[in-house]
């Protein structure tokens, strides 16, 4: 429950900071320090969970495990169209 | 297609901290003190709280949130010790409280007359340590008839406390528990801890308890 609430929170910030572009986010990358009480196999399970319901369309999490207690979202990646061929 | 990156670096708990803040300065601004009471379920929250309340709940003005996944049994047990209003924060499931729901308790309590607010988390070791609430002080129970390498094993609980008030010690002559031992962890996690040991039941270290509401909640004492 506890990872759940805080990929909720991660969805909702990301919602905030990217507006209508979350259906175009690809990757999310989240820093789960090593001392902050998150465990990060079961914050994926339900980031991914998160991912797959609208508006999100799939990103997929990218955790790393910094030392310390930092539990913090480092990056988006959004896919761009590169517009019509020439 | 091209994938671009956005730099972000935002603290997953930013909310919860900036509401933590929200909920420090209605508290300041109304000279309400706030405890933060947590530990395993079962090892006495309520009953300790009970007994806080008969005695110190009308001289303190002490107003009690008390948190549960389920039912407000708890709030219902608190509220025949006090006329004061408890209000009960049943979190359909979550294994804590955070600052959200407190800041809407307060909402439902009538702060100009209350002095100590204290707030019984969801009995659980691990969540509740990384949920700021807004407390001016964080409390941990620590019952005797459990494991003495608690806080060897929920460290960010025991890091992040105050006080830790061993519990149930009426039991002490029945248990395999060595007190000893168990305060020797604590301080290992957190040489700032200070400690009081109780028997709800017993009446026994009571008053130590009482001594520690009081400390707590003197330095915002209005004159």
């Amino acid at each position: 429950m506890h990872e759940l609430s805080l990929a909720i929170e991660i969805g909702r910030l990301a919602e905030e900071r990217l507006g209508p572009s979350v259906a175009r986010c690809v990757t999310v990358g989240v820093e789960v320090g090593s001392a902050c009480g998150v465990e990060p196999s079961a914050l994926e399970f339900c980031l991914e969970a998160v991912f797959s319901y609208p508006p999100w369309a799939g990103a997929k999490p990218a955790i790393t495990r910094p030392d310390g207690d930092i539990f913090q979202v480092t990056y988006f990646e959004i896919e761009d169209d590169d517009g019509p061929p020439d | 297609m091209t994938v671009r990156r956005i730099e972000v670096r935002e603290r997953v708990m930013a909310r919860n901290d900036e509401l933590a803040a929200t909920v420090r300065d209605r508290l300041a601004r109304h000279h309400v003190t706030a405890i933060n009471l947590m530990s395993s379920p079962g090892s006495g929250k309520t009953t300790l709280l009970e007994r806080t309340l008969s005695v110190l709940g009308d001289p303190l003005d002490i107003a009690v949130v008390a948190g549960d996944c389920q039912t407000q049994n708890d709030a219902d047990r608190l509220a025949a010790h006090t006329g004061r209003l408890v209000q009960a924060v049943v979190t359909g499931g979550a294994c804590h409280l955070d600052a959200l729901q407190v800041n809407d308790a307060l909402d439902h309590l009538d702060l100009d007359r209350t002095r100590l607010l204290i707030i019984e988390n969801v009995g659980n070791l691990v969540c509740p340590a990384s949920w700021d609430l807004g407390e001016n002080a964080r409390v941990v129970l620590f019952a005797v008839t459990e494991g003495e390498d608690k806080p060897l094993k929920y460290p960010k609980m025991f890091e992040t406390a105050d006080w830790v008030v061993l519990t149930k010690t009426d039991l002490l002559p029945y248990v395999p528990f060595d007190a000893e031992r168990a305060l020797r962890y604590c301080l290992q996690v957190n040489p700032r801890l200070k400690f009081v040991q109780v028997s709800a039941m017993t009446g026994q270290g009571m008053d130590a308890w009482f001594d520690v509401v009081r400390q707590v909640v003197a330095p915002l004492v209005r004159v």
